[in-house]
């Protein structure tokens, strides 16, 4: 699919330089970050239909349960877990991280520094093959012998260790070398994040030129680098324990499934980050855009980003105040915890301060950014009283957990692609999107999304817990039943209004608008090339230089509302 | 980068010098000696390499603030996670399991010391130790470890997971239970699930974990332990 | 063809290098979780001292010596190549590739005698460790003299010496590992 899209956008690309394989080998086998950016985006949009196709199965289970779910059938408990395992792990390490930070990572870091590719394109190449390496074998985990992992996608011993409980031995090893493949792959992409940034600038771009998007991926790069270390030396065991039947996380054999805990949380917590940061980062580039106006301060949101991401290490533990920490750390991380909304709280208030006084555009891109500050920040509030210990005990594992969790990755993987994709989308194709379907298809998307989790939140409160594949079964929970058939119909709404995007997508990129080169009127490089920009980004003596910052809008000695990053003053 | 004023074959000198004291420091026998040339020594090592070998001494300073990041990161793991790993007690809790496993191997070592210190006869003794679970099926085993959460070890169907379940998990000291249930019929439902028979399917099907002598065991104990005569 | 992003220096750290101190960095806290994670477990368990006598002593200072001198030989080679002297370097970074596969002899036949005796990955935590840990690092040794293999072809011909520098950087982590890895399996009883 991303071969046949890419195809017709990036036809003229060997034109200007004729080497490597031809034909549709170039586009598998390309080292062009474009393309590769492109490989990620699609394969993390298939992954999203495969995951959210999961979310409509168990969701009709547990509205309709015991009734045969359309497309799929009766579901078994087994298969429920396993359903919702994978959905979890899918939607994070294969749509999130992909679409987030390998797609537009790759994509914009070149762009917007002003380099003609990643420093290393066949690094760059061999991480998205091994990336896709690990998508195809979750897929099959699903499929073998005894199903796809049910352990939740956390993991944790002995249920993910011992099959005899777990009962999928295929698929518990399966789903974890597919987990560890992706981590090597972001490890690859991350490194040739970190160093075109740190290197590749264009000349004249100091630090503070560099738009916040492309600090936001590499500061998310830098956090993954550092945190998934002990959760791979944590795969290993696993895997060990799994398959040769070591006793690492064994208690009766004097290993610790609380150590499994640790490890996993302390990459888990700064993941959220991790992906939670590009999602800021773009939303922060179509703010200042369309508000027309000099981002609010700049140097706030870069440190605000870098403090986020040193707090982010300091507070795992949150997710294990009653999975067996000692408690007394219990009292350390609630600070903690409490802590790191501040620099959070802080970038809202900088996009709310942009915005304030501009000549605000409401474009579709635009609707998606603010939308996203409105929905995150229910998200973040949210988690407060997750992350105080005292009100964690009571809300642990209930479906408050889960709409919050919900309200703060729907915004970052889905609210904040929709939005960088829609913006970068003539820049990538060269074509307009249609702004009517576009609108369609953010209202009806916000509006059910908000029906979805909204009730959750109240089930969660009322004492329904996470992980019950019937809740006939329980007595005191089926009062709550109509307002689960309220989340499920209005995901159902959900997803039909996806096929509006679809639409849209397919038919702009065959009959939509012909883009300019700087449709949005933005300052960043990326927009001082043609759409879409051909190999090697600008012809090779006319690579871009950079005499000011990106958010140079409205400046008061020009008649132009905006001044591109290139133009000599 | 050149011109590096490094005399290699000095450092490397050093290098094994200081690998001769690390391996004979134990001889002498006073642990806080060993600790030092074990632990101290290889501080030093790594720092001789890093420094000289590496030329981190000539890198630009953010190369030392990436590495001393990781390194911070790496103690600050472990200082989170020590608390609940290396202790065995602590306020309100205490790790039961670490410390049985701790008293076993304790026991087990100066068992070995005494026996002549012959690991291959000590590892026999292990499998000895393990022989029922390893040549044999447990039926027994099995049905306390993963049926009795439901079924309960008193086959009366108030496991403590049984217990919210509607319907109830089968009670198999009931004789009506008996009345309309044949051995094949049990073998089936512990195989393949209880709605492959049109039953509850809260019972699941259990065929990846046992083979089929194995259910047959299952199906064994049940009658002789449960079934009312 | 290269990328002119690959020749941009905005740091004045070359690219390469750069990307090699980011490696380092990730491998410190995989190396670091596996590390610490052991270091809770063996103070946590005492016991776990009369597995780790088992453990041959010389043996490991046999390898740590083979690594500390195939570093030595990588320093050498990354000496020549600076000098511009390919052939030469080449040379080195066999004898370096040749470190690596006595290494690797030697372990197979430590790791050969101790599981005939009993001692598997399984008998105890003690042993899960160790395999785990050396065999983690065994596989970087692996890969390190596959990788230094191409490096020592193409430096023959004087062709791509700077990356005579960057594998030896990644080799003198590999051995800084070993380095504590030795004290904390075998000494430290």
């Amino acid at each position: 699919m991303s071969h046949a899209v890419t195809a017709d956008s990036h036809g003229h690309a060997h034109d200007a330089h004729d080497h490597g394989p031809q034909g549709i080998l170039k586009y598998i086998w390309s080292t062009d970050h474009k393309i590769i950016a492109m490989q990620y985006m699609f394969t993390g949009m298939i992954m999203a239909l495969i995951g959210g196709f999961m979310a409509y199965v168990f969701r009709m289970q547990l509205a309709f349960p015991g009734q045969s779910v359309p497309g799929f059938g009766v579901v078994s408990p087994g298969e429920y877990n396993s359903l919702v395992t994978n959905h979890g792990s899918i939607m994070i390490f294969w749509v999130a991280m992909p679409v987030l930070i390998a797609a537009f990572g790759n994509y914009l870091i070149p762009l917007m520094t002003g380099a003609d590719d990643m420093v290393f394109p066949r690094i760059n190449r061999l991480s998205y093959q091994i990336f896709l390496i690990s998508a195809i074998l979750i897929i099959a985990s699903l499929f073998v012998s005894g199903g796809g992992f049910g352990g939740a996608w956390t993991a944790y011993p002995p249920l993910s260790s011992m099959s005899e409980y777990s009962l999928t031995k295929l698929g518990s090893s399966m789903w974890l070398l597919a987990v560890a493949l992706e981590f090597v792959a972001f490890l690859l992409g991350g490194i040739n994040f970190i160093v075109t940034l740190m290197n590749a600038r264009a000349p004249g771009m100091k630090a503070y030129d560099i738009p916040i998007v492309c600090w936001m991926i590499v500061i998310a790069s830098i956090l993954f680098m550092l945190s998934v270390g002990p959760l791979i030396a944590g795969a290993v065991m696993l895997l060990f324990d799994q398959m040769i039947g070591t006793g690492f996380f064994d208690p009766t054999r004097g290993g610790d499934p609380v150590l499994w805990q640790h490890l996993f949380w302390f990459f888990g917590h700064p993941e959220v980050y991790v992906v939670l940061l590009p999602a800021i980062g773009i939303v922060i580039e179509i703010i200042a855009t369309f508000a027309r106006k000099q981002l609010f301060g700049y140097k706030i949101i870069l440190y605000t980003a870098i403090v986020t991401g040193i707090l982010s290490f300091f507070v795992w533990a949150h997710h294990q105040f009653i999975a067996g920490i000692d408690p007394r750390m219990a009292n350390v991380f609630t600070v903690t915890t409490l802590l790191i909304s501040v620099p959070i709280a802080e970038m809202m208030f900088v996009t709310v301060a942009t915005l304030y006084g501009g000549s605000i555009r409401f474009t579709t891109p635009m609707l998606w950014a603010l939308a996203f500050v409105a929905e995150f920040l229910i998200g973040g509030v949210t988690g407060i009283f997750l992350g105080a210990s005292g009100s964690d005990i009571y809300l642990h594992d209930t479906y408050f957990v889960l709409a919050h969790f919900h309200y703060t990755f729907f915004p970052i993987a889905i609210i904040g692609t929709f939005a960088g994709f829609t913006y970068w989308f003539p820049k990538m194709f060269g074509k307009m999107m249609n702004e009517t379907l576009g609108k369609i298809h953010f209202w009806g998307t916000i509006i059910s999304f908000n029906f979805i989790f909204i009730p959750l939140f109240f089930l969660g409160i009322g004492g329904q817990h996470r992980r019950i594949y019937n809740y006939e079964n329980f007595p005191d929970l089926i009062a709550g039943q109509p307002l689960r058939v309220v989340a499920t119909v209005a995901m159902l709404a959900m997803l039909a209004f996806q096929v509006v995007f679809f639409i849209n997508l397919f038919s702009s990129l065959k009959s939509g608008k012909k883009a300019g080169n700087n449709p949005w009127k933005a300052n960043t490089l990326e927009w001082t090339t043609t759409s879409p920009p051909p190999h090697g980004n600008w012809p090779q003596d006319e690579m871009p230089k950079v005499y000011r910052g990106p958010y140079e809008y409205s400046h008061p000695d020009r008649d132009e509302d905006y001044w591109p990053q290139n133009l000599p003053s | 980068m050149s011109g590096h004023n490094i005399n290699y074959k000095k450092i490397y000198y050093t290098l094994l010098v200081l690998l001769v004291i690390s391996v004979a420091g134990p001889f002498l026998g006073i642990f806080w000696i060993t600790m030092l040339t074990a632990f101290g020594i290889a501080l030093v090592k790594a720092n001789l390499v890093i420094q000289n070998f590496m030329h981190l001494r000539e890198e630009r300073r953010i190369i030392k603030w990436i590495l001393v990041t990781s390194l911070v990161l790496m103690a600050l793991m472990v200082a989170g996670v020590a608390p609940d790993v290396y202790k065995h007690d602590g306020q309100n809790w205490e790790n039961i399991a670490a410390k049985a496993a701790v008293a076993r191997g304790i026991d087990d070592g100066a068992a070995d010391h005494a026996a002549t210190d012959d690991a291959a006869a000590d590892h026999a003794d292990e499998e000895a130790d393990n022989s029922s679970v390893a040549s044999g099926f447990d039926a027994r085993g099995a049905y306390n470890g993963i049926c009795a959460a439901c079924h309960g070890t008193a086959g009366d169907g108030a496991g403590p997971a049984g217990g919210a379940m509607n319907p109830q998990p089968t009670d198999f000291t009931d004789a009506a239970f008996w009345a309309d249930r044949d051995d094949a019929r049990i073998f089936n439902v512990i195989k393949n699930g209880a709605a492959a028979v049109g039953g509850s399917p809260s019972m699941v099907g259990w065929s990846t974990t046992y083979d089929d002598e194995q259910i047959e065991g299952l199906v064994q104990y049940i009658n002789s332990e449960f079934r009312p005569h | 063809m290269k990328p002119l992003a690959t020749t941009r220096s905005a740091t004045g750290i070359p690219t390469g290098r750069l990307a090699i101190w980011w490696i380092l960095a990730s491998e410190i806290v995989i190396f670091g979780g596996l590390i610490g994670s052991y270091l809770m477990f063996r103070l946590g368990h005492p016991e776990w001292a009369d597995a780790a006598a088992h453990t041959n002593t010389w043996i490991g200072a046999f390898n740590t010596f083979v690594l500390l001198s195939s570093s030595f030989t990588a320093v050498l080679a990354h000496q020549a190549a600076e000098k511009g002297e390919g052939k030469l370097a080449a040379k080195y970074l066999s004898f370096t590739i040749l470190g690596a596969l006595t290494f690797l002899v030697v372990k197979s036949f430590e790791w050969a005698s101790e599981i005939s005796h009993g001692y598997t990955i399984t008998a105890n935590g003690f042993w899960s460790f160790y395999y785990t840990a050396a065999g983690l690092h065994g596989l970087h040794v692996i890969a390190g003299a596959i990788i230094m293999a191409f490096i020592a072809k193409d430096a023959a011909q004087n062709k791509e010496l700077h990356r005579v520098e960057l594998i030896g950087i990644y080799w003198h982590f590999v051995d800084v590992v070993w380095i504590f890895l030795f004290p904390l399996l075998y000494i430290a009883k």
